[in-house]
């Protein structure tokens, strides 16, 4: 299958060259894949998601996305390749004071007129494409509260649903359940693993447990400290290669 | 993170010595520190000598004498870097201690001292060659170095506790505290004596707040009165009203204005590229300069401009409403939660749909507090605003004062006015308050 992501000698330096936080990082995804990235804190993770879609500038080296250099688009280029990967976060990132309907309907921003965001308005099949979504996340009766009056879970539902809209080809979801408990982690990586499989969208997942990275990555990349230590299948990993990633003293954690 | 190689070539430790900034800055705070003391010393000499044994006259600096206390003070201030840890030095986290980072000796600190002398002639060489930046001379000669307390961290030696009153810092704040009274009590001429002999004075003012006189609260004044006057609110309630929509419309205006302009002064909004920084830092300081003239100052300005009236109020008030708010409101805009404005980024938003629907949302309610209190605040200042010509209550309050001599019951009047508008002002603050406490 084709590759959909390249990414070639990636490098970020933080801070006037003090901190290395990626250190010329080359791989591929193909589509459909289900990439999982691992690695302890402060070893990359976030930064490498967010160098993909230039949240974060790179320093050097070079992203393709379905063909287009990614690194070098124009502003209006890089709006149209952003919207195409939709892209979930560890402490969700809602507007926590407007409602969950709004949060959802800023998923479609890169692709409804501009001069009718400004005061709100989005088509009304926009609306019904929110409600369905909602829907299958199982929290369409919520969709007029106010984000924040939410549970953890739910609102990381919103995320996904506002990454739904986007349609995206790509879904990245930086560290999506560090900040939930076992049970609601599995829900939410089921809807990440439903995207996948029914959707057939590539998801680019960091994680920071390997029970889970084992039970829904197809492939495993491993970061530590800006560099690739593991690049894999998830069978792959003995206790020789985990002590590698995650050093010396590391113990198992389950998450069942 | 990287450490820099912390090492002499002879193995000793070393650095990491202070930033420039840091030692320029610590020192203009000990040289202002010095100066001040002086200035009060000389201060108290002068005024206890000239008035209990000269009775005339004044002792001041000849011309010829101010290098001597420029260098004098100057002097003070590196001695006290050198021997003691000064409050310049304790305000910007420096120290001076030696390369292994022990205190060094006062032999050590002598010989920092009297080797400033001598190395300080040297220090625009050593800024331009850079081999000897980052240690001047009398640093090399004396073994001492500048040190940022923060970086040699876990390293710092540690001194035992003392009691406050046995510290040089603790001194220092009761000199520096006990002498400002001293000298503020003498030069703001507070005199006890007289507060208390010409107390009977004020009674005219204090029988007429118990009996204010509301002839004229609705009543105009007679027509000859507001004929002479083209500019006199009609009545003291005319006046109140007149102050009310001055405050409001500042408070409105001003706000309308400093919205957009707050993105431009928040950080977090314009730091993306090198104009960016330029018009957050213009913005920045066009907030502060404006903010610090009070509007009674840019009333003088507005009456000049405009005439006397509410109209030169409403302006007054506004440029000062429009700094002021401006600042305040640029600061929650730096205070709010990044993740939204990357999650909308990341959908492919444009960086004004990323305002619009990432920042907007988060600061709604606290812009409003913020324009709530300020209406306050304004309308606090609409009352006296009349004092440069700005119209309003105010006006009416000071006609009467004016007519003390010429109408019976003028003080009554001022009363009155006054009366209302403690009534008013009070009523606006618990209003506000209560709202403010919704919002948040």
């Amino acid at each position: 299958m084709a590759e959909q992501l390249v990414v070639e000698h990636l490098s970020k330096v933080y801070e006037r060259g003090e901190i290395l936080a990626l250190n010329d990082i080359s791989f591929s995804v193909k589509k459909g894949e289900f990439l999982v990235v691992i690695g302890l804190s402060g070893s990359g993770k976030s930064t490498l998601l967010r160098c993909v879609n230039r949240l974060i500038e790179p320093t050097a080296g070079k992203v393709f996305f379905e063909g287009a250099d990614v690194t070098a688009a124009p502003p209006r280029q890089l709006l149209r390749i952003r919207r195409q990967m939709g892209m979930i976060f560890q402490q969700f990132n809602l507007v926590k004071r407007s409602t969950v309907l709004t949060n959802v309907l800023a998923g479609r921003l890169g692709y409804v007129n501009p001069w009718l965001s400004v005061i709100h308005r989005f088509p009304p099949s926009d609306v019904e494409l929110a409600m369905t979504n909602l829907d299958r996340v199982g929290i369409r009766e919520q969709a007029y509260k106010r984000a924040d009056e939410l549970s953890g879970g739910q609102q990381q539902r919103v995320g996904i649903a506002r990454a739904l809209m986007q349609q995206p080809t790509l879904l990245m979801a930086d560290e999506p359940v560090s900040a939930l408990d076992p049970a609601t982690s599995h829900s939410v990586m089921k809807y990440l693993e439903q995207m996948n499989q029914e959707d057939g969208v590539t998801v680019i997942a960091s994680l920071h447990f390997l029970s889970l990275a084992r039970r829904y990555g197809t492939r495993i990349l491993a970061l530590k400290d800006g560099e690739i230590v593991f690049e894999g299948s998830p069978d792959d990993i003995d206790e020789a290669r985990f002590k590698e990633i995650y050093g010396e003293e590391a113990e198992h954690v389950e998450v069942r | 993170m990287a450490k820099r190689p912390n090492t002499l070539k002879s193995g000793k430790p070393r650095g990491p010595f202070a930033t420039w900034g840091a030692r320029v800055g610590a020192f203009l705070v000990d040289w202002a520190l010095w100066g001040y003391v002086g200035y009060a010393t000389m201060y108290l000499l002068n005024f206890y000598w000239y008035t209990n044994i000269h009775y005339y006259g004044r002792l001041t600096v000849p011309a010829w004498g101010w290098p001597i206390v420029v260098l004098g003070t100057l002097e003070l201030a590196a001695s006290s870097h050198a021997f003691t840890q000064s409050l310049g030095l304790s305000l910007f986290g420096l120290r001076v201690l030696a390369p292994d980072y022990r205190f060094p000796s006062v032999g050590a600190r002598l010989k920092r001292f009297l080797w400033w002398q001598v190395s300080v002639l040297s220090l625009p060489v050593s800024l331009i060659k850079r081999s000897l930046r980052s240690q001047l001379l009398h640093g090399r000669l004396s073994g001492t170095g500048m040190y940022s307390a923060k970086e040699v961290g876990d390293d710092m030696p540690v001194l035992a506790p003392r009691s406050w009153y046995r510290t040089y810092r603790g001194l220092l704040v009761v000199v520096l505290i006990t002498v400002t009274v001293w000298v503020g009590w003498l030069s703001t001429e507070i005199n006890l004596h007289t507060l208390l002999t010409r107390a009977p004075k004020s009674a005219y003012m204090w029988k007429a707040l118990v009996t204010p006189d509301f002839v004229h609260l609705f009543t105009p004044d007679p027509e000859l009165v507001v004929a002479a006057n083209p500019d006199l609110p009609a009545s003291i309630f005319a006046g109140l009203i007149q102050s009310l929509f001055m405050a409001l419309l500042a408070t409105a205006l001003g706000g309308v204005v400093a919205f957009p302009l707050s993105f431009l002064g928040a950080r977090n909004m314009m730091g993306f590229s090198a104009v960016g920084w330029a018009v957050y830092w213009v913005m920045r300081g066009l907030f502060n300069i404006f903010r610090s003239i009070e509007s009674l100052l840019w009333g003088i300005i507005a009456a000049l401009w405009v005439g006397f009236g509410p109209f030169a109020g409403v302006m007054a008030l506004s440029v000062h409403t429009i700094a002021a708010l401006g600042k305040l409101y640029s600061e929650q805009v730096e205070g709010i939660d990044p993740g939204p404005l990357e999650a909308i980024a990341a959908t492919g938003g444009r960086r004004w749909q990323v305002i619009l629907y990432g920042v907007i949302p988060q600061i709604v309610p606290s812009f409003l507090a913020f324009t709530l209190y300020r209406w306050d605040i304004n309308l606090r200042m609409a009352t006296v605003i009349a004092l440069v010509g700005g119209g309003g209550i105010g006006r009416v309050l000071f006609y009467y004062k004016g007519q003390v001599g010429r109408i019976d019951n003028a003080w009554n009047q001022v009363a009155a006015a006054i009366v209302v508008i403690v009534i008013v002002v009070w009523f606006l603050d618990y209003v506000s308050g209560r709202v403010r406490e919704k919002i948040n």
